[in-house]
């Protein structure tokens, strides 16, 4: 019995109908990560190092993160070995 | 174009051949290696595994708030002195009542090392057939980073803070991996979130051997937040620690140690403590004692596995590392 059908709820505490808790952790965001999409050569290392794992693959040309979640902590900047990735002050984007 | 971009693809994304079960907004630390490591268990070895757990960074997402969760695993919440013990008890209802599922005991090194260690030394006794994963942050960094049996020498705590009478931590470090494969369980293996393939190789492998009994990995994550380090160089300080030998790699099956990635010529250990403000204080001979320290534990490693190589084991022992 390999699928474990006792346990599929929510969580321990939740009510099965609940839906889960999901913060908007864009809001803490100081700086964005900005792809520039010539550079990218689809190693996915951002992909696989992105702690929150939002960085997915748009189409088969580049990897782009969800802002919606996406907290900003540059790691994704960090590992791309092309530097196609640039961390960008939030305010630049405030119109 | 798009074909010859395919061919680069990391390989580790094969690993990944289950979904996500946490949502997507959830209350790390950003650059947490915590994080990235919760996220990547469940995604190699399936959302049917049920995680048991102690109060610690991972509680809070884990076990979630008021009557609603994070994610859709189950887990089981227990206390700091009795993480193992209660694994063992969900082990052996499993068994019982035939659920063949995988039991993973998450814990900090804070409940691994120090306050559940009985439990843990126990349960390796036993040879209690579950995962126990261990994330090293060094410290115990949800009450407010006081320093634990694995803070390095010379790291800044709360507990050992820097000053006139104390320069950090005058202890050395403990370690864990090696106390765990002295006791001969059928697999330890230690791992950091730099070598993303070689972390997943070691949890597949360690859900094979979770069949034969007690399997126990030590996973290097780092914390940004409690050593002053810029959550961009979460991954860099994970590499960096692999390439100083701060923190080898290596596994063990039945105690008999082999290296997973041997460096060929180490750096030396302060380009890995200047990534970091908590070793900011440290003098020239407080990294040499540091480095020392590093190189001992190296030593021994490296001469334990070359024994393994080298020496003629009895006939009983290695039939049990290939049968049993």
């Amino acid at each position: 019995m390999s699928s474990n059908h006792y346990f599929k709820h929510e969580g321990p505490w939740s009510d099965a109908g609940d839906p889960l808790m999901c913060t908007d952790t864009g809001d803490w965001r100081t700086r964005r990560p900005v792809v520039d999409k010539d550079k990218c050569i689809f190693c996915g290392l951002c992909a696989i190092y992105c702690p929150i794992q939002v960085v997915e693959m748009k189409g088969d040309t580049h990897f782009e993160a969800d802002l919606d979640f996406c907290k900003g902590c540059g790691i994704c900047a960090k590992e791309c070995p092309k530097g196609a990735i640039t961390m960008i002050s939030e305010g630049e984007f405030v119109s | 174009m798009a074909e010859k971009k395919q061919a680069r693809l990391t390989k580790v994304l094969d690993y990944l051949k289950h979904d996500d079960p946490f949502s997507k907004g959830v209350a790390f630390c950003p650059g947490c290696g915590l994080e990235l490591l919760l996220r990547f268990i469940p995604r190699v070895l399936g959302n049917d595994i049920v995680i048991t757990g102690t109060p610690s960074c991972s509680a809070p997402v884990l076990l979630g708030q008021n009557n609603q969760s994070w994610h859709t695993l189950s887990y089981f919440g227990t206390l700091m002195t009795g993480a193992a013990a209660n694994a063992t008890g969900l082990v052996r209802y499993y068994r019982k009542a035939g659920i063949d599922n995988t039991v993973v005991c998450f814990n900090g090194d804070g409940t691994a090392n120090d306050i559940g260690f009985g439990n843990l030394s126990g349960a390796a006794e036993r040879n209690e057939p579950f995962i126990y994963i261990c994330y090293d942050n060094e410290g115990y960094m949800n009450t407010g980073i006081q320093k634990s049996g694995t803070t390095p020498f010379g790291a800044t705590t709360t507990t050992t803070p820097y000053g006139t009478v104390s320069r950090g931590k005058n202890l050395r470090r403990m370690n864990l991996g090696l106390k765990m494969a002295m006791n001969k369980i059928p697999y330890t293996a230690t791992a950091t979130l730099s070598d993303l393939d070689d972390l997943a190789k070691k949890l597949l492998k360690a859900k094979e051997a979770k069949e034969r009994g007690f399997c126990f990995l030590h996973v290097f994550a780092p914390c940004p937040t409690g050593w002053g380090a810029d959550p961009a160089d979460t991954i860099e300080i994970c590499r960096q620690a692999v390439k100083t030998n701060y923190f080898p790699l290596w596994e063990a099956e039945n105690g008999r140690i082999r290296m997973t990635k041997t460096v060929k010529k180490p750096k030396p250990v302060n380009t890995y403590t200047k990534l970091m403000k908590k070793f900011n204080h440290m003098t020239e001979a407080d990294h040499v004692i540091l480095q020392d320290d590093v190189d001992y534990e190296y030593c021994l490693l490296g001469g334990l596995s070359v024994l393994e190589a080298e020496c003629q084991l009895p006939v009983s022992v290695k039939d049990q590392g290939e049968t049993s």
